[in-house]
């Protein structure tokens, strides 16, 4: 009898509870997803519905204004703090009355004398009040889905790389444009300063490891707005290096020692790292 | 008796104390000094007699208060100001999308005369441009658009878009009309003639064969169609410089000015700088060949043969690089006066110098010296513009003594006489660059009825000292600290911000 009432027990048990934990946890990936979606991330209240809260938003049925009750998440150039009206375009109007308290998942869309946002979704905050510590959209889950949004940016740089590389820059010099490549290349305000650096490898965490020990990687020297932001590499350097073949500059090979191999480029911003993200980079690797 | 003149004493003296009290108390509550949304009568309203535009200068730093926080190096500005209700505006910068690298470039749009800006993400450029320059001729009648854009997207291959917004205050993202690659420096100007919108690009296309670069990109359908037609005639160093500057006067008349490339060693440009004329807004079988140089024979006018033109794309002129100012402007009402301004070598010990010459002829003959005082040493972003009334009008920027001083000038007979306006004079050092340019390749001034209004760049440091004609701010400052703040009251840190400006016409 103990028997059959525990194991009754149990089938209530999984009847009742699995589905709710996953629900529970399908519900933490979907605000993960929408975090990771979302520039701004805040709870708040109702106030109006079909109004707009400052001057230079286009009002409509979709537009509802939310008293900004705590923020979750923010660029800090964005001011944005408990107490402000915020105006948030809606997806569906009818699900939202004045008083309703909820947390907005949202990208930006307007900055004036006050935030404009769109909403990406938004989460009924039970009970009303602001999410509890450790509710799926309180501060410290923020946190934790920030953490898995950062790791899943260098995924998504570890795939889109041909190679990824621990090594140590030994020579930086100017490419020479090959007269092959000449003709691409003109004076602008926006010309990169191609140069090129010699990359001693110490191990290949991703990709095949090109013949001989050294690779050449070039990069953009130039602060011109349009290149500013790539990496620009110095003798003696070292760290994780993601590249992809070169594209960009015109000629696809080099020559070092003699031999002629292939280029490669580093040009957006995180494509190097130090090598104290070593072991983050290879966790992921094996993900 | 005594009693009585006892009792009055005391309840004068009580209601003295109170309306002392009241005197404190309303102070105290009071709003910081900011001028925020002000215009300059306001300003001066609101900020008291010392700080009075004397000539009802209108200044306005225009990064909202909603982003406070930011530091970014928001340089290189542009305005366009809607021809039918120029209280609607487009200005733009470096201003990178404040809340994703995916999400749209945007640009700062102000509906009441510039006294309050939004920024909107309505750029077909993911993030922020790497070029923008626009116009709003309203050819095509739309309340809140017909803002035509120019863009260059920052990517390994630099493209440039030629697109469209019906409403600049809509989230739609403009409709790009017309895209290719491997060109340089768009520059719009625009005007609706007989209800259609005529555009007129001046970019550095390297597709055009010969090196003969110099061109302008014509839609006269409103950008539904464009066609692009090199203005160089004659031979180059393998191309034309960046610089290429369209105008346009109401009688359908347009002028182009560009650098002619004729050497170029990496640090010096032999430059002749040309002048090109259309009188059918572009549209007759030779496009821009109505003014011919006697010297050669061949199109474009040859207003000064073979200066040298410095080109660095490192900080020379304090943080700023140099290489290619350029402008030109028409009187809109008689398009026989047409100014052009660029800047070279100058004399020995300057880096960089300033020349603006005139001709009252269409463009045949030109000033054979510097008009006076429009020789104007190390400074750059050289903008013109004529008024209704013909007053000629010029922005520029100038390095002096370790700050950038930012000048409008106006003058009704050449600059013989003229009035000088110094907008902003800020510390040239602060902040440290965090790209080129660090002001702009260029500024903008135009004409609307009686004002010349403009943008530049500057220091946004709150210091009244700076800016000599007033000025105010969208986002939080603290004036008596003269420090930004991110709207909780922390500190941030001085950055260069695009300032709106409106000065009235001399008459």
């Amino acid at each position: 009898m103990n028997s059959s009432l525990s194991f009754l027990a149990g089938i209530l048990s999984t009847v009742l509870l699995v589905p709710s934990a996953a629900r529970f946890l399908e519900g933490q990936n979907n605000q993960a997803a929408l975090a990771k979606q979302s520039s701004i991330v805040f709870s708040g209240t109702v106030s109006q519905l079909g109004a707009v809260s400052f001057v230079g938003v286009p009002q409509s049925p979709q537009t509802i204004v939310v008293r900004v009750d705590s923020v979750l998440k923010k660029p800090a150039a964005v001011s944005l703090k408990k107490g402000d009206n915020v105006t948030v375009e809606v997806k569906d109007p009818s699900a939202f009355q004045p008083g309703a308290q909820a947390t907005f998942y949202t990208e930006g869309w307007i900055f004036g004398s006050g935030v404009a946002v769109k909403e990406l979704g938004h989460d009924f905050n039970a009970g009303g009040g602001v999410p509890a510590e450790g509710s799926p959209t309180g501060q410290p889950a923020l946190g934790q889905m920030q953490k898995q949004i950062s790791d899943q940016d260098l995924q998504d740089r570890i795939a889109s790389s041909d190679l990824v590389v621990i090594g140590r820059i030994t020579d930086v010099h100017r490419w020479t444009i090959p007269k092959s490549a000449a003709a691409r290349y003109h004076v602008s305000e926006h010309s990169a300063d191609w140069h090129e650096a010699v990359l001693q490898i110490k191990s290949i965490l991703k990709g095949t490891k090109p013949k001989g020990n050294k690779m050449a990687v070039r990069f953009p020297l130039s602060r011109d707005v349009a290149w500013v932001n790539s990496p620009k590499f110095q003798k003696q350097q070292q760290g994780i290096f993601f590249l992809k073949k070169d594209q960009v500059s015109g000629d696809p090979t080099a020559s070092i020692g003699g031999y002629q191999v292939d280029a490669y480029t580093s040009l957006k911003p995180g494509d190097w790292l130090p090598l104290s993200d070593e072991a983050r980079v290879r966790s992921l690797l094996k993900n | 008796m005594k009693a009585l003149a006892a009792f009055w004493m005391r309840l004068l003296a009580f209601t003295l104390l109170v309306l002392i009290a009241g005197i404190l108390l309303i102070e105290k509550h009071a709003p910081p000094k900011t001028g925020v949304g002000g215009d300059g009568p306001q300003s001066a309203r609101t900020l008291g007699s010392v700080y009075a535009a004397p000539t009802q200068v209108k200044l306005v730093d225009v990064i909202p208060a909603s982003l406070s926080g930011e530091t970014n190096q928001d340089s290189e500005p542009f305005l366009a100001v809607q021809t039918a209700n120029p209280q609607v505006m487009v200005a733009s910068a470096f201003t990178p999308n404040p809340v994703s690298s995916s999400s749209n470039a945007p640009i700062y749009v102000s509906e009441d005369g510039g006294n309050s800006w939004i920024l909107n993400a309505i750029t077909p450029v993911p993030r922020m441009t790497c070029d923008i320059t626009h116009a709003m001729p309203t050819g095509e009648n739309h309340p809140r658009g017909d803002l035509h854009a120019g863009t260059l997207a920052c990517a390994a291959s630099i493209t440039l878009d030629e697109s469209e917004s019906n409403d600049v205050s809509s989230s739609a993202v403009m409709n790009v009309q017309s895209t290719r690659s491997n060109v340089d420096q768009p520059f719009v100007r625009a005007l609706a003639i007989s209800k259609t919108d005529h555009i007129y690009v001046g970019v550095n296309d390297f597709n055009q064969p010969s090196g003969r670069t110099a061109t302008v990109d014509v839609s006269v359908d409103g950008g539904v169609t464009y066609k692009s037609f090199s203005i160089e005639a004659r031979n180059t160093a393998g191309q034309d410089g960046p610089s290429v500057r369209p105008a346009v006067a109401p009688d359908n008349t347009v002028y182009a000015a560009f650098f002619g490339w004729r050497k170029f060693n990496g640090t010096t440009a032999t430059s002749d700088v040309v002048v090109v004329r259309d009188d059918a807004g572009g549209t007759g079988p030779h496009p821009f060949q109505a003014l011919r140089d006697p010297s050669d024979k061949l199109p474009g006018r040859l207003v000064v043969k073979r200066t040298s033109i410095p080109w660095s794309n490192a900080p020379t002129l304090g943080q700023e690089r140099i290489g290619s100012t350029l402008s030109i402007a028409v009187d809109p009402h008689n398009s026989s006066t047409v100014y052009v301004g660029w800047a070279d070598h100058g004399r020995k010990g300057d880096i960089y110098t300033l020349h603006v010459r005139r001709s009252t002829d269409r463009g045949l003959t030109w000033s054979k010296a510097d008009l006076p005082q429009t020789t104007i040493s190390n400074a750059t972003n050289i903008a013109l513009a004529v008024a209704n009334n013909g007053v000629v009008g010029l922005l520029y920027q100038q390095l002096s003594a370790g700050r950038w001083v930012t000048h409008v000038v106006q003058s009704h007979n050449g600059f013989v006489t003229a009035q000088d306006l110094i907008l902003a004079s800020v510390p040239a050092d602060v902040p440290t660059q965090q790209f080129l340019p660090y002001l702009g390749d260029y500024d903008y001034l135009l004409s609307v009825e009686n004002e010349f209004r403009g943008v530049f760049c500057a220091n946004n440091a709150p210091d009244r000292a700076n800016f000599p004609q007033g000025v105010s701010y969208q986002r939080a400052v603290d004036f008596s600290a003269r420090t930004l703040t991110d709207g909780s009251g922390n500190p941030v840190a001085v950055s260069i911000d695009p300032f709106y400006f409106s000065v009235p016409v001399i008459p």
